[in-house]
C-alpha cells in the first residue's frame, strides 16, 4: 500500500493521534494528580504540576464508613449500583420478548409501534421532566429509586428493542421451526435456541443501559431530596456545594465515579461499540 | 345493503383480511409488546399528553395544580415575543453548532487515522472513548477545576507558555464561558462521532480503493470520491444524533456555569429547568418544552428516514 505522499499522510496521521490522545487524557490525568494533593497544595500559583507529598486521604475519606461524608459517599455508590442493576435487569426483560415479537411477527401496527420506539430517540428528556415528576408525585414514588428504575429502564428500552431486533432478524427462523419440529414449545425454542444466539446482544443492550442509567443527572436531580437516596452524579454535586473549596475531594470523587463505567466499558467494549453503531451502519 | 355485501364480497375476496380480524389473529403477539408498550405509554405517553395540557395553562408558583387557570396560547406568545427567548434560542444555535461541527470533524479525523491495522488500535480507540463514557457531571466539575480561575492548569500554562501574562477568566466571563463550554463538549462527545464514523469506514469495499490506487488516484481524490459517497447514511445520522443530544444538553453546562454568567450560556433546556424547578412554573415551562419538542420531532422525521431507507428490504 505504498504510494506517492503515503508517507507524508502517516505523519500527520499519528501526529493527528498523538494530539487527541493528549486532549483526551490530560484533564482525566490531571483529575488523578489533583485527587492525590493535599488541600493546600492543590491550591498553589503556579500549580504544582506533580504531586510533592503523594496523599490518599481524600479516598480514605471518601470511602470509609467512619466518618460521615465517606458514609454518604458508600450511600450514594450503593444506590448507583442499585439503580443501574435494577433498571438494566428489567430493561433486558422487557426488552427481549418486545424486540422479538417486532422480529418475528406480523401483526397490524407493527410497523407504526416500531417507528414510534424508535422516534423516542429523538425526543428531549426535559419534556418528560415536569409531567413525570407529577406522576411520580401521584404514584407516591417521589424520593424512592423506584421512579429512577421506571424512567431509565423506559428511557433505554428504544435502542435495546432496536439492537435485539437487529440480532433476531439474522437468526434464520428456520432454525427454530426445525426445533419446534422436534416437539419444542415456541418458548423452548426461544431459550434453547433464539437467546443463546443472540446473548452478544444481550450484552450490548445491558452495557448501555448500565451506562446510561449509571451517569443519569437531570431525572436524579428532579426525583430524589432525600439524602440517603441520592445516586453518584447528584452525590457529586452535593459534594462540591458542602465542601466548595475542597477540590482534590472532588476530582477523587470523581475519579471513583467514572472508575465502575470505565472498567466496564473498557471490557465490554466491542459490545458497547456495537451498542452505539448497531442500525446507523448497514450499507 | 348490496353495498355491504359487495364489499364484504370483496373482503372474502382480497387475500389481505380487515385490520380487525387480523389484530384478533395476532393478539397473542401483542402479549409480547405489552410490556414495553405498557411502561411507554406510563412514561413517555402520558407525559407528552400532560405536558402539551399544561402549557395552556397558568400555574400558580407552587406545586397545587389545582389552582390552574386556563389562558389558551398566552404562554406560546409570551415565549415566542420575550427577548429572553431569543438570547436563549441564539445560544442554544451556537452551543449545538460549533459543538456538532467540531466532534464530527474531530470524530472523522479520528476514524480515518485509526481506520488501519496497527498494535493498540483497539486500546487507543478504548482511550479515546473514555470522555464519553464517564458521567458529564464528573466531566463538568473535572473541566471546572481545568479553568479554576485562580488554580486553573490551562490557565497557568498559558502563563508558562507566555500566551497571556495573567490567567484566564473562562467561565466568569461572557465573552468566554460559551466557548469554554463547547470546548468541554466537544472533549466529551468526539469520540461518539469517531465510533460511528468508523463502523462506516468499515463498510467501504477495500478493492475499490485498491483499484482507485492502481488507476493513480492519489489520498485525497481516494478519500473524496470513494470514501465519503459510501459514509453519506452514516453521516446522516451521526451528525443528527450529535444534534439532538447537544439541542438537549443540559448537565455540563448546568454544573458549569448554571447558565450564567448574565445567561450567556442559558440554553433551553437549562432556561426549561430554571422555569419549572426554580420559579416552579409549570405551566410556561410546558409550553417551552412543546416548542423544544416540535423542533425535535421535525429532526425525528428525518433520523426515521435516514435509518429505514437503507433498511428498506427488512422494514418496509
Amino acid at each position: 500500500m505504498k504510494s506517492r505522499g503515503s508517507r507524508g499522510w502517516g505523519i500527520v496521521r499519528v501526529a493527528f493521534l498523538a494530539v487527541l490522545t493528549l486532549f483526551t487524557l490530560l484533564p482525566m490525568v490531571w483529575m488523578l494528580l489533583t485527587s492525590l494533593k493535599t488541600q493546600f497544595a492543590a491550591s498553589q500559583y503556579p500549580p504544582e504540576w506533580w504531586p510533592k507529598n503523594v496523599t490518599f486521604e481524600q479516598y480514605s475519606l471518601l470511602l470509609s464508613p467512619a466518618t460521615e461524608t465517606g458514609r454518604d459517599f458508600l450511600r450514594y455508590m450503593f444506590n448507583s449500583v442499585w439503580v443501574s442493576l435494577a433498571s438494566t435487569v428489567l430493561g433486558v426483560i422487557v426488552a427481549v420478548p418486545a424486540a422479538y415479537a417486532f422480529s418475528r411477527f406480523r401483526f397490524p401496527g407493527r410497523q407504526l409501534l416500531f417507528y414510534s420506539v424508535l422516534l423516542r430517540n429523538m425526543f428531549p428528556a426535559v419534556v418528560f421532566l415536569m409531567p413525570l415528576f407529577i406522576l411520580m408525585r401521584w404514584l407516591h414514588l417521589v424520593n424512592t429509586e423506584f421512579s429512577l428504575i421506571l424512567t431509565y429502564l423506559t428511557f433505554g428500552l428504544p435502542l435495546s428493542i432496536w439492537l435485539l431486533k437487529g440480532f433476531y432478524d439474522n437468526i434464520p427462523a428456520q432454525l427454530e421451526q426445525a426445533a419446534r419440529m422436534d416437539g419444542a414449545t415456541r418458548f423452548q425454542a426461544f431459550f434453547q435456541i433464539v437467546m443463546p444466539l443472540s446473548s452478544p446482544g444481550i450484552i450490548a443492550t445491558a452495557i448501555y443501559s448500565f451506562i446510561l442509567a449509571w451517569n443519569e443527572y437531570l431525572y436524579a436531580l428532579v426525583f430524589l431530596n432525600d439524602k440517603s437516596k441520592l445516586t453518584l452524579p447528584v452525590g457529586l454535586q452535593r459534594f462540591f456545594t458542602e465542601y466548595t473549596t475542597n477540590w482534590p475531594g472532588l476530582m477523587a470523587a470523581s475519579f471513583i465515579t467514572s472508575v465502575p463505567v470505565v472498567v466496564l466499558f473498557l471490557i465490554l467494549q466491542k459490545y458497547f461499540v456495537r451498542a452505539l453503531t448497531e442500525g446507523a451502519v448497514k450499507a | 345493503m348490496s353495498g355491504t355485501a359487495a364489499a364484504s364480497r370483496k373482503r372474502l375476496v382480497s387475500r389481505e383480511p380487515g385490520v380487525l380480524a387480523r389484530m384478533v389473529r395476532h393478539r397473542a403477539d401483542y402479549l409480547y409488546v405489552a410490556p414495553a408498550l405498557g411502561v411507554m405509554l406510563l412514561v413517555i405517553g402520558y407525559p407528552i399528553y400532560d405536558t402539551i395540557y399544561l402549557s395552556f395553562f397558568n400555574t400558580p408558583p407552587s406545586l397545587a395544580l389545582e389552582d390552574k387557570t386556563f389562558v389558551g396560547v398566552d404562554n406560546y406568545i409570551r415565549i415566542l415575543t420575550s427577548d429572553a427567548f431569543l438570547e436563549v434560542t441564539v445560544n442554544t444555535l451556537i452551543w449545538t453548532a460549533f459543538s456538532t461541527f467540531f466532534a464530527f470533524v474531530l470524530g472523522l479525523g479520528a476514524a480515518l487515522a485509526l481506520d488501519k491495522q496497527f498494535v493498540g488500535r483497539g486500546l487507543l480507540r478504548g482511550i479515546l472513548l473514555i470522555p464519553y463514557v464517564i458521567s458529564a457531571v464528573a466531566a463538568a466539575y473535572i473541566w471546572r477545576w481545568l479553568y479554576h480561575t485562580d488554580f486553573g492548569v490551562i490557565g497557568a500554562i498559558a502563563v508558562a507558555a507566555g500566551l497571556t501574562d495573567r490567567p484566564i477568566n473562562f467561565l466568569d466571563n461572557t465573552e468566554t464561558s460559551l466557548g469554554s463550554l463547547i470546548v468541554v463538549n466537544v472533549w466529551k462527545e468526539f469520540s461518539f462521532a469517531m465510533i460511528m464514523m468508523l463502523a462506516g469506514l468499515q463498510t467501504v469495499p477495500e478493492q475499490l480503493h485498491r483499484a482507485a490506487q492502481v488507476d493513480g488516484a492519489g489520498v485525497f481524490q481516494r478519500f473524496w470520491h470513494i470514501t465519503m459517497p459510501h459514509l453519506k447514511g452514516v453521516t446522516l445520522v451521526t451528525v443528527l444524533l450529535l444534534l439532538v443530544s447537544n439541542l438537549n444538553s443540559f448537565t455540563i453546562p448546568w454544573i458549569m456555569t448554571a447558565g450564567g454568567p448574565a445567561g450567556s450560556t442559558d440554553i433551553w433546556i437549562t432556561a426549561i429547568y430554571q422555569l419549572a424547578f426554580e420559579r416552579i412554573r409549570f405551566g410556561i415551562s410546558s409550553a417551552y418544552s412543546v416548542i423544544v419538542f416540535i423542533v425535535m420531532m421535525s429532526m425525528g422525521y428525518f433520523y426515521v428516514r435516514a435509518l429505514t431507507r437503507r433498511d428498506g428490504a427488512r422494514y418496509g
